[in-house]
């Protein structure tokens, strides 16, 4: 096998949401890039096996609900019938037609790729195992957009029936009853499919609530919902011990929702979290502090501690998220382009894609409790929205939080169908400083469900009209 | 601040304040100790590097943990902070160094514009809708800070020379405390309207008085120089004419009267020239003054001044007695307001009377603020100073 080598002004490593917006930045701003995925496709686990995937196949879920619901007032449908592999044909259609359309984009560009597995042999070198050999590949800059794998924990036996969120998307067996290990966001989405295709649920989560993070009255509510659908939600519980029998995976259960004895399952999917990848890279060659996590630490310009090697998204530190990932990316690549640009944001939202769908972006109420802050909230129940009773989901909530000092907009969280589309004003509203008066004031469109927005602005000044608050400050 | 030694070695062991570094500022040197002690694993820096706030100096390994975090320094020079951000990158030329935009009432796009031009958006204020801060601001601001303030003086650059033409010449780069001390009076040259009013002060009892006793203070190892009988006398001129013990504040409404009178002393260094500051000079006796003026010239040569040793003079004094020359004009020390030169004392024919007796007379040169200070009250100020330093029983009283 010939070696061969390549030398680059940027090299990237990995080519998810946050690599190739890495990539692509620098291409644009002059820099000859050279883009190392380990995969065939370019998109990471975002658009192969994470967001995208997930989203295609949480919309089907939501047909196969809304059609079902629609029954209770007077458009009654049969039965959906399920065919797999048409979904799973649809659903890896539009995984191509993203990840092919990045590769369309890298060429335009002019960004080499270069697919296997990179990893750094000196402060200036990476070494790539391709398919075709070893690739050596030197480098000016570098920037490290490796990302995350699915968590694993040592008592779970390697069985085919255990999946994590990868393994769950090839939908292989969904009339099943499976057990999702952790409360997370990306297990209940897991759960919201399984459960719309036909399996019976069971969920599993060490913390006293769901998605821990949230505020309790906003988690409450996706609670409230799927307790009545799915068969047992057992919080404050862990799984001790899985056996692999014939018949099933039988689960043993401790802790103050533990069932009495072991529980059988068809399948597992494991749900407890992400771990960043930064032990894979032979960091230590080219000097990069990795902490015992995997996560290596940069500063306000996404440098690591070696001067000319940066590092972006996941493997970075929480939230683990492409939308966290992709700004980060951009950013690494102007700063080697030589623009004096910092991440500055004062907030990223967090989206469940449940159903219903949760949303929060700033602080949370429970954080503001915490820190002790003078706040105030503006919540306005979906139950008095025309939209959700026409929709008929009124069971959303729209919560804000403002600073009692000067009615700044400081943080909110929604649940309720389309939670995630809604939030993004929020973050805008936090990002411009906008106080209660601003959103108030802005008008609205009726009926939408983004109009809970300016209603709650309302509740906080005590200018509501389509509430009566009678205790509420009176401007 | 620029590393400039390094005291401790990987294995040595350190305890809690035990100076670990030597940092170089402008215009002062300082040993920075650690807030823990343990054993040190790992230098982080090597000389010559530039440190700020919370650049990692080294690791220690602390008794007691298995795995110590990664620590260091002190209070205001270093903290303990994980990712290493220093890597001499932590001084950039610009306006200003940015600062993380924090809470300030500014949209995203303003801030990134705000970090690139380096602009602290804390200083900057807003005209947009409810004062926010908006992109014309930040412009407005630079425009005002480039131009030093005002319209600007439209100053072309510099000429190129290249002085090789004429003959052999040597390159040296200007000191730290050279480069600081040119920013600081330009500064104080282009933004302070100065004005020196002279006069000569009858010094020749002070004189009898210092020979007299200045074997006491050279016993007790210091030296009793006529700086010390100087700086009371200011102190007292500056009680009588309150007015040169002010500053204007930052935006010029006010004028702060100082309560207290510390005075700055301009000593000369191989490095360039320091004002070290003597706190409480109307409460100290010229002994006193004396003895603490040795101590911190010697410190001041020996490059151990910090920062603190220079902050907070009302005045300042610059003495070239021991040099020559008879008068100079000394640009004002901002933000005080007036500086006093001191040029050598020269025995004098003097009429008494119908007499002619020599006297032994000290040349004064008095900068002022002409914003602060009018010239009546620079009169009156020197004519004070001048009757007090012909009055030692008043001095050394």
């Amino acid at each position: 096998m010939t070696k061969e080598s390549i030398n680059a002004e940027v090299v990237v490593i990995g080519a998810g949401p946050g690599g190739y917006s890495a990539a692509f930045r620098a291409a644009d701003l002059g820099k000859q890039v050279v883009l190392v995925e380990r995969y065939a496709s370019l998109g990471g686990v975002c658009l192969n096996v994470g967001c995208i995937p997930s989203k295609a196949l949480l919309h089907a879920a939501k047909v196969i609900e809304d059609a079902k619901d629609m029954s209770k007032y007077g458009v009654t449908f049969g039965d959906p019938k399920i065919d797999i592999e048409k979904l799973l044909g649809w659903k890896q259609g539009i995984v191509d037609k993203l990840t092919g359309g990045l590769t369309a984009l890298a060429k335009r560009r002019n960004v080499q790729v270069v697919h296997g597995e990179g990893n750094f042999v000196s402060p200036n070198e990476l070494s790539v195992k391709s398919a075709d050999g070893d690739i050596a590949i030197t480098f000016e800059q570098a920037i490290i957009a490796a990302g995350s794998s699915p968590a694993q924990l040592p008592f779970i036996p390697d069985d085919p029936r255990v999946m994590d969120s990868t393994g769950a998307l090839l939908l292989e067996d969904v009339n099943c009853k499976m057990l999702v290990l952790g409360g997370g966001i990306i297990g209940l989405e897991m759960a919201t499919i399984y459960h719309s295709l036909g399996a019976n649920i069971d969920v599993v989560e060490f913390m006293e609530q769901l998605i821990p993070g949230v505020d309790k009255d906003i988690i409450k509510v996706l609670h409230k919902h799927i307790e009545a659908r799915y068969n047992n939600i057992m919080l404050g519980t862990r799984v001790t011990a899985v056996e692999a029998k014939k018949e099933g995976l039988l689960v043993t259960f401790e802790g103050e929702n533990a069932p009495g004895k072991p529980v059988l399952y068809d399948r597992i999917l494991v749900a407890v979290g992400r771990t960043p990848n930064g032990k894979s890279l032979d960091a230590e060659k080219a000097g990069i502090e990795v902490d015992e996590k995997g996560f290596i630490a940069v500063d306000n310009q996404q440098k690591t501690n070696v001067e000319h090697i940066y590092a972006i998204g996941d493997i970075v530190g929480q939230p683990m998220l492409a939308h966290k990932a992709m700004p980060e990316g951009r950013l690494a690549a102007e700063v080697i382009s030589g623009k004096r640009h910092y991440f500055d944001a004062k907030c990223i939202p967090s989206v469940s894609y449940t159903d219903p769908e949760l949303a929060w972006v700033g602080i949370t109420e429970t954080e503001a409790k915490d820190k002790g802050l003078d706040y105030g909230r503006g919540v306005f129940p979906w139950a008095a929205s025309g939209r959700a009773l026409g929709m008929a989901r009124t069971e959303g909530m729209t919560k804000l939080i403002f600073d009692n000092a000067d009615n700044k907009l400081i943080g909110a969280a929604i649940v309720g169908v389309n939670a995630g589309e809604l939030i993004g004003e929020m973050a805008l509203a936090i990002e411009m400083g906008c106080d209660a008066e601003d959103v108030a004031l802005t008008v609205h469109p009726h009926p939408t469900l983004s109009e809970t927005i300016m209603l709650s602005s309302e509740v906080f000044e005590g200018t509501i009209t389509d509430l009566y608050l009678p205790k509420r400050k009176k401007r | 601040m620029e590393v400039i030694e390094i005291l401790v070695k990987p294995g040595d062991t350190v305890q809690q304040e035990d100076s670990i570094v030597t940092l170089e500022g402008d215009k002062a040197t300082m040993e920075v100790p650690t807030t823990v002690g343990g054993v040190v694993k790992e230098i982080k820096i090597k000389v010559g590097d530039l440190v700020a706030e919370g650049s990692v100096i080294l690791t220690l390994e602390v008794e007691g943990e298995a795995k110590a975090p990664t620590n260091e320094a002190s209070k205001e020079e270093a903290k303990p902070q994980k990712p290493s951000k220093a890597n001499g990158r932590s001084t950039e030329a610009s306006v200003e160094v940015a600062a993380p935009s924090g809470d300030v009432y500014a949209s995203p796009g303003v801030r990134r514009l705000a970090h690139e031009l380096g602009v602290d958006l804390r200083n900057v204020g807003g005209t947009g809708p409810k004062n926010r801060i908006i992109k014309q601001d930040v412009f407005a601001y630079v425009k005002k800070r480039l131009s030093g303030g005002g319209d600007g003086l439209q100053i072309g650059p510099a000429r190129k020379v290249d002085f090789t033409k004429f003959g052999e010449v040597e390159t040296v780069p200007l000191s730290k405390i050279n480069k600081a001390t040119a920013v600081n009076v330009h500064r104080s040259w282009v933004t302070i309207p100065h004005v020196t009013q002279f006069d000569e002060a009858d010094t020749t009892d002070m004189e009898a008085f210092r020979q007299k006793n200045k074997k006491k203070a050279t016993d007790s190892g210091y030296k009793l120089t006529p700086l010390v009988f100087i700086m009371k006398a200011v102190v007292g001129a500056l009680k009588e004419v309150p007015r040169f013990n002010s500053s204007l504040d930052a935006n010029g409404d006010n004028l702060i009267y100082k309560k207290y009178f510390h005075l700055g002393i301009a000593v000369d260094t191989p490095d360039g020239l320091v004002v070290p500051v003597v706190k409480d000079v109307d409460k100290k006796d010229i002994y006193e003054l004396a003895k603490e003026l040795g101590e911190i010239s010697g410190k001041a040569r020996d490059k151990k001044l910090t920062p603190a040793d220079m902050a907070g003079s009302c005045f300042t004094i610059s003495s070239l007695g021991g040099i020559g020359g008879t008068a100079f004009t000394p640009i004002v020390n901002a933000p005080d307001v007036g500086i006093l030169g001191v040029s050598r004392s020269k025995v004098t024919p003097v009429y008494q009377g119908d007499k002619v007796v020599p006297r032994l007379m000290l040349p004064l040169s008095l900068s002022y603020d002409h914003r602060v200070i009018d010239g009546a009250a620079a009169a009156r100020f020197i004519v004070d100073l001048s009757a007090r330093l012909g009055d030692v029983k008043g001095l050394t009283k």
